[in-house]
């Protein structure tokens, strides 16, 4: 086994691992955990052999492993990117909630 | 008019809010001014009049300073009719005794100020274009045939106030309002109104380019409806 291989498998252990062990239990998480998993399954196998990535890549119509993975990525990257974006929109909608309330309240004080 | 509230949303206003404010107290007794944590003195000339203050503590946009209004207002028992009313002085007094006239008849929920059933003075070619073509965009969106999205002169009864709950902060409310009524199968009408567009009331306009975002974040929020 090269270095790299070990680094990387090393990497993607340790992040199951954190990922696994974070608080919350509804659904949503719970499916979050699966996926997690199948993606360490995949990528522990990918890093121990490579050329199956290649054989994927081919059968779906990709030259190389690597493209693939890239592909992947921007796709994955587009979604996390617009996932945050809304959970910026509901946090500020939230947040102004509480502002609200607390102009509300302080109001409500100065005028008694 | 006990049972009246006017909700004046302000964002850096001090140099008109004073005078909108004294103006609107000659004539109804419960003006309650929302300070959208405004940078300059709006609210020492907030306090130099009779007007209720609430202050955001930060500034959070027009739509969330109306429904912080609107929820203050909602504490009195006694407030039967809801009126927004921008505080840059382009709305006139006349207009909101009309609408009130009109609402106390019971025959609806809510009446919307239109510039263009009534007359937009001193309207500029490009922001004439850029109402419009919210105009259409908010009739596409939410199937209501109004004239004018983006009025800030309303008149509403406790029923709207209660279950308005404006969630866009920022401009988009306009909109989202007109979305409301559709949802909640509000009695709606709109009444021709004055807009006086003054040189300060232009330059404190949205930007045409800010129109792209507000669209954009109400198609979102149509897509993404938890």
């Amino acid at each position: 086994m090269i270095l790299i291989q070990l680094v990387l498998i090393v990497a993607i252990v340790a992040l199951m691992i954190r990922f696994l062990s974070s608080r919350g239990s509804n659904q949503t998480q719970a499916w979050k955990k699966l996926l997690l998993m199948l993606f360490t399954a995949l990528a522990i196998i990918f890093v121990v052999w490579p050329e199956s990535l290649n054989t994927i890549a081919h059968f779906v119509g990709v030259g190389r492993g690597a493209d693939l993975l890239l592909y992947s990525l921007i796709v994955a990257f587009v979604f996390q990117s617009f996932n945050t974006y809304l959970k910026g929109k509901e946090e500020q909608r939230r947040f102004a909630k509480v502002a609200s309330k607390v102009a509300i309240l302080e109001a409500r004080l100065n005028n008694k | 008019m006990q049972d009246v509230y006017i909700i004046v949303p302000a964002y850096n206003e001090s140099g008109v809010i004073y005078g909108v404010l004294s103006d609107l107290l000659k004539n109804f007794p419960n003006v309650v001014c929302v300070n959208d944590g405004s940078k300059d003195t709006t609210a020492q000339e907030v306090r130099k009049t009779k007007a209720t203050l609430v202050t955001h503590p930060i500034n959070l946009g027009q739509g969330a300073a109306l429904q912080t209004g609107i929820e203050y207002a909602l504490l009195d028992p006694k407030a039967k009719y809801f009126v927004t009313f921008d505080s840059d002085g382009q709305h006139r007094i006349e207009d909101v005794k009309k609408m009130l006239q009109e609402i106390r008849k019971d025959k609806h929920d809510i009446l919307l100020g239109s510039r263009f059933l009534g007359e937009a003075k001193n309207i500029t070619k490009v922001r004439k274009a850029l109402l419009k073509a919210a105009v259409v965009f908010t009739r596409t969106t939410s199937g209501l045939k109004v004239t004018d999205a983006h009025n800030g002169l309303r008149v509403f009864n406790r029923l709207v106030a209660e279950g308005l709950n404006i969630t866009m902060p920022d401009m988009a409310h306009g909109s989202e309002i007109i979305e409301r009524i559709a949802e909640k199968k509000f009695r709606y009408k709109e009444l021709p109104v004055t807009i006086q567009y003054t040189d300060y009331s232009q330059a404190k306009g949205q930007s045409a380019l800010n129109a792209i975002n507000v669209g954009f974040d109400i198609i979102l929020n149509r897509i993404v409806k938890k």
